[in-house]
Parts: C-alpha cells; sequence; structure tokens
C-alpha cells in the first residue's frame, strides 16, 4: 500500500501551498488597498485614498487607517472620512472569493471635511467647481419671492403652447396660401369673363343670315360650354379650397388665442403661484432645511442603492453563461459575493456624536434572505435631546421596499428667521416623527413619506417697523404651539411636496395679502406677454383673412355668373329662333288673312 | 511541450506501471472539464502528487482534455443545472450546502458539478482503454514502431536528443 505513495509528492504540495499562502499574507493588504481605491474611487466619482491597510492572521482580518472619500463636487472637500476601520472576515469564503465580514468597526468618521489636495479625478477635474461658496440667508419670504422668476425669464424657460401654436397657425397659414394661389391662377378673372359676355352677345344677338350660319354659332356656343365646364370645376376646387383653408386656419387661431391661458394655468401652477402654496408657513420654516436634508439623504441613498440591490441574476431559471453559476441552498449560514454582517461606526457631526450600527449589508439580499438594516442613534446633541433613525433596505424581491422611520425627541429650535416682517421663531421645542418608504421595481422608484412635529414653548419676536410687521408680531404672540405635518409621495426625483400646519392658518391671510399682490402682478405682466405673442402671430395675418374671405366671395360670384351666363344664352339662342319662328309665322298668316281678305272683297263686288 | 511528449513517451516506453498513467490521465480529466481555481483542484493536485501516478501522463492528459472542455462545458452547465435543481436532490443538495467544506468544493456552482459528474462517469472507461491501449502499445507497436525508418529518421533528431535527455 505504501509503495503506492510518493512522500516527496506531499512535500511538494505542501509547498506549493506554502508558496500561495505566503503570496496571500504579503500580498492581500496593497490588494485591497488598490481594490479600496479603485473601486470606490470609480464609484464616489472622486479620489478614495486609504493611507494603510494591514492584514491581521487572528482572527482573520484588515486594519484600514484614514480612509478619505473626497466630494467629487467639491474637490477640496470629502464626503467622509474615517481614523481606522477594523474588518474581521471569514476564510472559508474568502478562498471561494466571497468577501463575508464578520464585524466591522469604524472609528471617528466625520464628514464634509476640508482636503490638502484636491481629491478630483483626472477626467473630472476640469468640471470640478470647488467654491462652497457661503451663502447669504436673506428673510425666507424676501428669498421666496426672489426667487420667483421674472415673466421674461418664465417665458424663456417654458415650452409655451403660445409659441407651439404661433408656429402652428403661420406654418398653416402660409402652406394654405400656396395652395390657393394655385387654385386661384386657374380661375378665369374679370377680362375673362368680359370676353365671353361679349362673345356670347355676339353669337345670340345678331341676326342669323342661313343655316350654315346657324351650325357655326352652335359649334362655337358648344366650345364656350366646355370652356365653362373647365372654368366651373376650377371654381368649384378654388372654392372647396377657400372652404377647408378657412376651417383650418380658424381652428389654428382659436388655438393660439386659447393657448395663453393654458400657458398662464400651467406656469401658474408650476411655479405655484397661487397665494396659498405662497404663504405656507411650514414650508418656510422647513422646507429650506429638509429640502437640503432630502437632497442630502437622496444623494446617498442614489449611490448605496446601486450596491444594496438585489441582485436577481442567480434567480433567473434559464441559464445562458457558459462559465456556470452558483445555486443557493436555505442555510443559516449564506454565503453572498460580499457581506458585513454588522458594523458599528462612531461618528462626529456638528449636530454632535451618532452611533451608526449596520446588519447585513449586502448586494444579494435575495442569497442572504434578509433585508439591510441601519440604524442611527443619537442622545445628547447639540439640539436634539435624541435621535432615532432606522433604516431597512429589502431588496430580496423584484420590487424593492426600502424604508425610514425617524424619531426626534426634544429638538431645541432658537432663532429661526421666518422671513416675514423680521420676525423670528425664538425658541421652540419640537417632537418629530417621520416615515418615509421608497419603492423600487420595473418603472421609476416611487416615495411614500411623512413628517409629523409638535412644537411647543414658542416665543416669536419681531423688531420690523413696518405695518405689516408689526400686525404679523401682534398675529404670533398669540401662537404658542403649532404643528406641522409635511408629505413628499410620487417619483422619487420629483417628489410632490405639501407642507401643513396649523400656524398656517393664523397667519395666512397676513401673509397671503402680500404674495397675491405679486402674484398678480406677475399674472398681469405675463398675461401680457403672451398677448403680445398673439399679435406677433395673428397680427400680420388679419389682412391676409380677410382676403380671404373677400377672395371667397367674389368666386361664388363668379360661379354664379358663369352659369346664369351659360344658361342665359343659350336660352336667348332658342329664344330668338322661337320667336323668328312666330314672327315668319305670324307675317304668313297675316299675308295668307289679307289675300283671302281682297279675295272675298272681289267676290262680293262681283256679287253686287 | 516537446519535453512533455518526451517525458510521456519515456513513461510509455519504460517499466512505469500502466495504471500509473492511467490514472494521471483521468484525474487530469477532472481538472480539464471543471474550473481551474477552484479548491477541488488543489485536492486532485495532492492526489496526483501524493499516489504515484505519471505526472507527465496528467500534464498531457490536462492539455488534451482542456481542448475538448471547450466543446464539453456547455454540456456540463446544462448538466450541473439540472443536477442541482432535480427536485428529488435538493434534499441532499441542502444538506451539503450546511458544510463549509462542500461549498469550499463548489458543488452548488453548475460548471463544476456537471463537469466533475461527467469525468467521474467517464474515469472508470477511460481508465480501462487507457490500462489496454498501452499494454497493446508495449507488446506489439513499440517494438514495430521502433524499426519504421520514420522512427529512425527522428531519432537523429532533436526531439530524440530531448528524449534521451530525459531517459538517462
Amino acid at each position: 500500500m505504501l509503495k503506492w505513495i510518493r512522500w516527496s509528492g506531499l512535500l511538494g504540495f505542501a509547498a506549493v501551498v506554502a508558496l500561495l499562502a505566503a503570496f496571500f499574507l504579503l500580498a492581500a493588504g496593497p490588494l485591497v488597498k488598490m481594490a479600496i481605491e479603485g473601486v470606490g474611487s470609480s464609484a464616489a466619482g472622486a479620489k478614495v485614498n486609504v493611507d494603510d491597510v494591514s492584514l491581521s492572521l487572528s482572527p482573520l482580518g484588515f486594519e484600514l487607517r484614514h480612509l478619505t472619500v473626497a466630494n467629487a463636487d467639491k474637490p477640496m472637500e470629502n464626503l467622509l472620512e474615517f481614523e481606522s476601520a477594523v474588518a474581521t472576515v471569514d476564510l472559508g469564503p474568502l478562498l471561494m472569493g466571497n468577501g463575508i465580514i464578520d464585524e466591522l468597526s469604524v472609528n471617528t468618521l466625520r464628514f464634509n471635511t476640508a482636503r490638502t489636495t484636491s481629491g478630483a479625478l483626472e477626467k473630472s477635474a476640469s468640471s470640478a467647481s470647488g467654491g462652497d461658496g457661503a451663502k447669504q440667508e436673506p428673510g425666507m419670504a424676501e428669498e421666496l419671492i426672489s426667487q420667483l422668476p421674472s415673466a421674461e425669464e418664465i417665458l424663456a424657460r417654458e415650452s409655451l403652447q403660445t409659441e407651439a401654436a404661433g408656429k402652428a397657425f403661420t406654418e398653416t397659414f402660409d402652406r394654405r396660401q400656396q395652395q390657393l394661389d394655385s387654385a386661384l391662377n386657374n380661375v378665369p378673372d374679370e377680362a375673362a369673363l368680359k370676353q365671353y359676355q361679349a362673345e356670347i352677345t355676339a353669337l345670340t344677338t345678331e341676326k342669323i343670315t342661313s343655316l350654315e350660319d346657324f351650325n357655326q354659332r352652335k359649334q362655337r356656343l358648344e366650345v364656350l360650354r366646355e370652356q365653362f365646364k373647365a372654368d366651373k370645376k376650377a371654381l368649384n376646387t378654388a372654392k372647396d379650397l377657400i372652404g377647408e383653408t378657412r376651417v383650418e386656419v380658424t381652428q389654428r387661431l382659436q388655438d393660439l388665442k386659447a393657448a395663453p391661458g393654458e400657458d398662464l394655468a400651467s406656469i401658474r401652477d408650476k411655479y405655484q403661484l397661487n397665494a396659498q402654496g405662497a404663504a405656507n408657513l411650514s414650508g418656510l420654516l422647513f422646507g429650506s432645511q429638509t429640502g437640503e436634508w432630502a437632497t442630502q439623504a437622496l444623494y446617498w441613498y442614489e449611490k448605496i442603492k446601486p450596491y444594496l440591490a438585489s441582485d436577481n441574476s442567480d434567480e433567473e431559471p434559464e441559464y445562458q453563461r457558459p462559465d456556470g453559476r452558483y445555486i443557493h441552498f436555505p442555510t443559516s449560514n449564506p454565503w453572498p459575493e460580499f457581506l458585513i454582517r454588522h458594523t458599528a461606526i462612531s461618528a462626529e457631526t456638528d449636530a454632535g456624536d451618532l452611533a451608526i450600527s449596520g446588519t447585513d449589508l449586502t448586494h444579494q439580499q435575495a442569497v442572504l434572505g434578509r433585508p439591510a438594516r441601519i440604524d442611527i442613534d443619537g442622545a445628547g446633541l447639540n439640539k436634539v435631546e435624541a435621535l432615532q433613525l432606522n433604516i431597512v433596505i429589502d431588496h430580496r424581491q423584484a420590487v424593492g421596499r426600502d424604508t425610514l422611520t425617524l424619531a426626534v425627541t426634544d429638538w431645541q429650535l432658537d432663532s429661526v428667521n421666518l422671513g416675514l416682517g423680521d420676525a423670528q421663531l425664538e425658541s421652540a421645542m419640537g417632537q418629530l416623527q417621520g416615515m418615509a418608504q421608497i419603492t423600487s421595481g420595473e418603472g421609476r422608484d416611487q416615495l411614500s413619506s411623512r413628517l409629523e412635529g409638535q412644537f411647543g414653548q414658542a416665543t416669536f419676536n419681531s423688531s420690523g417697523q413696518t405695518l405689516f410687521a408689526k400686525e404679523l408680531a401682534l398675529a404670533l404672540a398669540s401662537v404658542e404651539q403649532f404643528t406641522i405635518d409635511a408629505r413628499a409621495n410620487g417619483d422619487l426625483i420629483s417628489p410632490s411636496l405639501e407642507f401643513g400646519s396649523d400656524i398656517d392658518q393664523q397667519l395666512s391671510a397676513a401673509f397671503n395679502q402680500r404674495l397675491r399682490e405679486q402674484q398678480d402682478k406677475l399674472e398681469a405682466t405675463l398675461q401680457s406677454k403672451l398677448d403680445d405673442k398673439i399679435s406677433e402671430y395673428a397680427g400680420p395675418y388679419a389682412d391676409d383673412l380677410q382676403a380671404l374671405n373677400n377672395a371667397d366671395g367674389k368666386v361664388t360670384d363668379k360661379l354664379a355668373q358663369l352659369e346664369d351666363m351659360a344658361r342665359a344664352e343659350l336660352d336667348d339662342y332658342v329664344a330668338q329662333q322661337k320667336q323668328e319662328a312666330k314672327d315668319e309665322a305670324s307675317a304668313k298668316a297675316n299675308e295668307e288673312a289679307s289675300k283671302l281678305k281682297e279675295q272675298a272683297k272681289d267676290k262680293l263686288k262681283s256679287l253686287f | 511541450m516537446l519535453s512533455m511528449l518526451a517525458n510521456l513517451l519515456k513513461a510509455l516506453n519504460s517499466e512505469t506501471s500502466p495504471w500509473q498513467i492511467s490514472l494521471a490521465v483521468c484525474l487530469s480529466l477532472v481538472v480539464a472539464l471543471t474550473p481551474f481555481w477552484g479548491l477541488h483542484n488543489l485536492l486532485v493536485l495532492l492526489l496526483v502528487l501524493l499516489i504515484r501516478t505519471n505526472i507527465a501522463g496528467f500534464l498531457f492528459g490536462l492539455a488534451l482534455f482542456s481542448l475538448a472542455a471547450m466543446l464539453v462545458d456547455p454540456l456540463s452547465v446544462r448538466l450541473g443545472e439540472s443536477l442541482l435543481a432535480n427536485p428529488a436532490l435538493i434534499d441532499f443538495w441542502t444538506a451539503l450546502y450546511q458544510s463549509d467544506f462542500w461549498r469550499l468544493m463548489g458543488f452548488n456552482h453548475t460548471l463544476t458539478l456537471g463537469g466533475f459528474v461527467i469525468a467521474v462517469v467517464s474515469m472508470a472507461p477511460l481508465f480501462v482503454v487507457m490500462q489496454v491501449l498501452i499494454k497493446q502499445y508495449r507488446s506489439r507497436v513499440m517494438t514495430w514502431v521502433s524499426k519504421l525508418k520514420i522512427v529512425q529518421a527522428l531519432k537523429a533528431s532533436k526531439f530524440y536528443s530531448i528524449y534521451q535527455a530525459v531517459a538517462e
């Protein structure tokens, strides 16, 4: 039995394995560093740097020191950085090429920190703007009003129906005009009609001298009759065309006249010029800040989503790839290609320190069978007693459902500028509860969210000296507590926002008037500009339209005249022949009567 | 390549046992028909090195069957797919899946499983055929071949000098 064994072969095998292990130990750190910087940079669109990555054997893991992720929009700023991170890795899955991190702890995570060198990637360096641009915050109402675009800006920016209707009207009119010109060229003019009249008169009124003369006149009349038929056809064609032109041009003109109204309604809706919408004080109070938060949240969601979305390729029933694929079975210890079982992050923010924990973070949730979960907790923050944010990212099915719940306890607001008559919310204590759900399937991501807030111990002050400011101060003095109710629903990228608050009802009357004036002013200007546009398109064609109507009348007259002419002249000719026959018969009869009379007289004379 | 062929000829012409060559070629079939960078192949390599198989035969078989694998791979994948999806075997695969060892072997990979099954099924007949062929070669062909003029000519070539160097 032992003679089958080649002991030197065993040594050779051990040598091969040792060589592979040595390579792994020496190259793992630099390879991981390269992978983090390479993959991270392409994902973030900016430089990702790691000072050092070292490998530890017991437990098997990596330690990262000082990682920075630059902000693609602001290259001199980091989106985030941390001092160190320690990850423990499962060896078994790693041998299969699956990166499963049992525990990842990140220390001193910071956001929006300054960089000493640009973090722009080579290709995006030219497009980077770089400036922070600390913004002066004017009063919110003034800012709101100043943000309202001018009528000229709106008209230049919007795709107006008036513009389109005007172009359609112009195009229709020009096209029909060409067709009409062509058709009217075939219609006999006044001179031709007079010539017909003269010729027919000559043929029918002058005395017929012989049978040959009669036949020649008859033939000429037949020729004229054929000519009349052709002219009549041309006239009918022209008349039909004029009718169609009039209908179409009239329709286009009606469209043009209706377009400004529709444009105005559309613009009013889009820019929310209605006073009620603009007077929404909760929007003024929290809209700007909420918008900023929402922008940040959406930024991170879009960044993270591709890596957390379920890779459903494993569930494809039909085999397509020649390389084969892994089929997974139920287990209590699944091995997705990448997984962070648990992570704990301590983050330092302007608001205070946050504890962030994540579990089951993977892009193959279908393999793992559990959704990813991220919890953010803050206690004793600068202005918030307690903050709890729980995010569940569930992409196990084709339709993903990501939910977020938020609870803020004892949020101390102070010196919030209302932007109305120099009024300030001096202080208030708020409680916030929020919930959001994002559904992502084959179509666009849909957002359904609601944020409710209760604010008490509210004190306002106003130093404004205008009548409006004084009235506002009086109104605010009676407000001690208020609630807000904000909703964002619809398409994730551009959800419809609704802000509601009972404070609005108390103050809207005062604020409403001010914005209504602005609205009326803007609407009047818009109406005037749109009227100008109508004149621009329809004005030069007014005379042409009148001419068109006149041409229609003339053609109709000509047609009737031609028809009468043809019928009358033939009638005249037949009547002439009849009259001549009648006259001849009468003359003959008279002659016969005279003869008979003379004969009778002669006979009578002979008798007497 | 010439050295490898010379090694194989040396083994064929030597006193190396036919089973050593046959087993080496059969084991190469597993490596050739399954993904190369799999941990299961480390076990095959251990077998090849530990058992007194003919390494030249293994390498030659690996080169030969790797070419054949290009044709067989689609079939292997389909076979693996159907085996792993077979309702009668689901419990068996699920039980294996609970073990880290079997998962490291990549049994749940369609190409690995399909290629492995084809290789294992082919092993027994291939082993027998190889045994017969080697014995026939040694008893009948080897003497006859050595008398051929072309072989005489080859003996004067570079290839033969390599063969000689290997044989010594």
